[in-house]
């Protein structure tokens, strides 16, 4: 699928800052995003030491070296980069982003490129290159489409992936990763949506009393279960904007009985250390062993979210133990699995709009799921279309790579980077468009609220929660109601 | 000249040969070890094999994308190749000198198809060397070994094609002759240094990238001790 590029207008709404011009100034830095303040001196040093030190204790080296010597520059990946097909600027053409960060790698960290360097004098790593890869790794969704048409495997992902680490580790990430990641980390809550445990339980508490009086079904969040088998950790944002979603995964486990609960030591499947900074990744992912070792879990399980699905699952083994690290299963895998052994029943007669399924990138692009909420969907949704391309070949929603949650570049992700799915998702004509990730969520809501398409955005466990069948033996009796409606006043 | 063309046969051939073999062995010994250290540092060692290998053929034998994206210039770019490889190694003169050398013949393509494949190649990479001037965003990010390798893997082709079917009198065969084998050890020599280290690595690509995203355990600790930032916040 191809895209028309934007109108100049549209140009100058995505590109121009929403940062204050003296911050700009102070922190010597021309980015479309907002950075704390750091250390503005002598950056290329620091970022060669950052390198340097990041190779020492990575895997990237093998990487890159092998990157350098296949890189052929066919530029096939401009066919598939939705960034580049908007702009048309051949600045966002993943093999020169990439190029960017292997050019300083050729220069400072390989012997040919020692000597040639020393030799000719030129090519060292300078202040304005630095500039340019702030701003361009950021450009950058990391949906990873590009890794599929290369022909030489070069994943520019992991290239950005290892660039935007190394930025931060000489202060340049973007603020709204960080702060959050800080509350996550180190602050009381110690969850990126700053939730802290009293208003966790008062709104799932909201919530059950919301269920039992829509669905006559005592329908609970089991908070603080030990020896259960599933662990949850949603995108914790969800408790504040996607209740209808954690509400249906409420539904579904009630209705199958399996034993699952949600640990008050920590709730939050986020990580952003995925998008900025690997040690950001590996102090999250511990938080998840460690939580779930607290409470004798015996399954990870990740609510709609893609990149915290990929992070655990990627990296709860890498950080953990290995193979001995707890099993990690998204929510998606979870509902199919009941639903074809018939343990969950949903009434085809509910959702008769047209329907469309979105893959969010960290789940599909390597294969992981794609036909399991499709199979559910087809089953009780009569209208439903599929957007091409999809599967491992889908196009991102544009706020991948963690861009959704910087503000200041909304008119950027929704003029540039969902351009192309905007486009998808008007040819399709559907008018629920199921994302099943939180990021993807907040990122198509604001596009087609930009983009002015009609069509509500919502997570599969949405439109399970609305046709769900509960077996007749669930229902509370009218006398049990009022007896527990009197206890609880 | 004829000591010269004697010279460009023997010890130059023997020496850019082995120098083209040793090198892709070097880059493909050293990719191997990087990637058994890289394994062995991983915290989890489970790999998509899976998704390796079908990725893996699946760019080795390049059917499937090519009509999803720029067909024509992906189907000029697999001929391009074909001819490339095939020719040098079936080609009937070429056995022929390495039997009389080493005493080991194989299998030789017709003289027809062999023009033929020679034919398409010159034509092809014509096409694919104007393709990345003209093209907006390939010229964008080409290097000079980007322009310079097509055109330098076209001359053998030109004039081997030349001497084996025009009538150039002998000092023009000569000539032509010696400016074939020249270019061919300057192929040689350059191929293991530059971007040409594909026609080696390509089969690893996937496997390799696959395996870098098995980051070693406990990293975070260590490059905040190299770094001097131990107990750092975030």
């Amino acid at each position: 699928m191809r895209t028309n590029k934007i109108t100049e207008e549209e140009r100058k709404k995505a590109f121009t800052s929403l940062r204050k011009p003296e911050v700009i100034e102070k922190q010597k830095l021309d980015v479309l995003y907002h950075v704390e303040d750091f250390d503005t001196n002598d950056r290329p040093r620091r970022f060669l030491e950052a390198f340097a030190a990041i190779l020492k204790h990575s895997n990237y080296r093998m990487a890159l070296d092998h990157f350098i010597r296949m890189s052929a520059k066919c530029s096939r990946c401009t066919t598939t980069c939705q960034v580049y097909q908007a702009t048309g600027d051949p600045k966002d053409i993943p093999c020169y982003r990439s190029e960017l960060l292997l050019s300083i790698y050729r220069r400072h960290f390989t012997l040919g490129g020692m000597l040639r360097g020393k030799i000719a004098g030129t090519g060292h790593v300078t202040d304005e290159k630095i500039q340019e890869i702030a701003e361009s790794f950021y450009n950058c969704t990391a949906c990873r489409r590009c890794v599929q048409e290369c022909p030489s495997g070069i994943d520019h992902g992991l290239v950005t992936h290892l660039g935007r680490y190394i930025l931060s580790e000489i202060g340049i990430a973007p603020r709204a990763l960080v702060v959050s990641t800080r509350e996550q980390l180190e602050g009381e809550s110690g969850n990126t949506s700053a939730i802290p445990v009293p208003a966790l339980i008062d709104t799932l508490e909201f919530l059950e009393e919301d269920m039992l009086e829509e669905k006559e079904v005592e329908i609970k969040f089991p908070i603080d279960v030990e020896n259960t088998e599933y662990v949850f950790f949603p995108a914790v944002s969800d408790f504040l904007m996607e209740a209808e979603t954690l509400m249906g995964i409420a539904a579904v486990f009630t209705a199958t009985g399996d034993s699952w609960t949600t640990g008050t030591g920590y709730f939050d499947g986020i990580n952003y250390g995925l998008f900025y900074s690997d040690r950001i990744l590996e102090r999250v992912v511990k938080k998840i062993d460690v939580e779930t070792k607290r409470l004798k879990g015996k399954n990870v399980l990740i609510g709609e979210c893609g990149h915290a699905s990929r992070s655990a699952k990627m990296f709860l083994p890498a950080y953990c133990g290995g193979d001995k690290a707890f099993p990690v299963i998204n929510i998606m895998e979870y509902t199919h699995k009941v639903w074809k052994e018939g343990r969950l029943k949903l009434d085809p007669n509910v959702v008769t709009e047209i329907v469309a399924y979105h893959d969010p990138c960290n789940i599909a692009r390597t294969k992981w799921i794609i036909n399991r909420p499709r199979e559910i969907l087809k089953a009780f949704c009569k209208n439903y279309v599929e957007m091409t391309p999809s599967g491992e070949d889908n196009i991102c929603c544009g706020g991948g790579g963690g861009t959704v949650s910087i503000d200041e570049i909304r008119p950027y992700r929704t003029t540039v980077g969902g351009k192309l799915k905007a486009d998808q998702i008007r040819k399709s004509g559907c008018k629920i468009l199921v994302a099943p990730c939180a990021n993807c969520k907040k990122q198509l809501k604001e596009l087609v609220e930009d983009q002015k398409i009609d069509c509500e955005v919502v997570g599969l466990h949405d439109l399970i929660y609305k046709a769900i069948i509960f077996d007749d033996s669930l229902k509370v009796k009218p006398a049990e109601k009022e007896k527990a409606s009197q206890e609880e006043n | 000249m004829e000591a010269l063309l004697e010279f460009a046969r023997g010890p130059l051939f023997r020496l850019s040969f082995a120098i083209m073999i040793l090198g892709l062995i070097r880059i493909l010994a050293l990719d191997l070890y990087s990637a058994w250290e890289a394994y062995r540092k991983a915290g989890d060692k489970t790999l998509p094999w899976n998704l390796i290998i079908t990725r893996t053929l699946h760019w080795m034998f390049p059917v499937k994308r090519v009509i999803n994206s720029r067909p024509v210039y992906s189907i000029i770019s697999i001929l391009f190749h074909i001819g490339l490889l095939s020719v040098p190694i079936f080609l009937f003169a070429h056995i022929q000198l390495w039997e009389g050398a080493i005493g080991i013949g194989w299998w030789a393509i017709p003289k027809g198809l062999a023009d033929i494949l020679t034919l398409t190649t010159i034509a092809c990479g014509i096409f694919l060397f104007i393709g990345r001037i003209s093209n907006k965003a390939s010229n964008f990010i080409s290097r000079k070994q980007d322009y310079f390798w097509p055109l330098l893997l076209l001359i053998p082709f030109v004039t081997g094609y030349f001497c084996t079917n025009s009538n150039i009198g002998a000092s023009g065969y000569q000539f032509l002759i010696l400016v074939h084998i020249l270019s061919a050890e300057l192929i040689f020599l350059l191929l293991p240094f530059t971007k040409m280290a594909h026609c080696i690595l390509m089969p690893l690509s996937q496997f390799i990238a696959n395996l870098a995203w098995k980051f070693p355990a406990n990293t975070d600790d260590d490059v905040c001790t190299t770094l001097n930032k131990k107990g750092a916040k975030v």
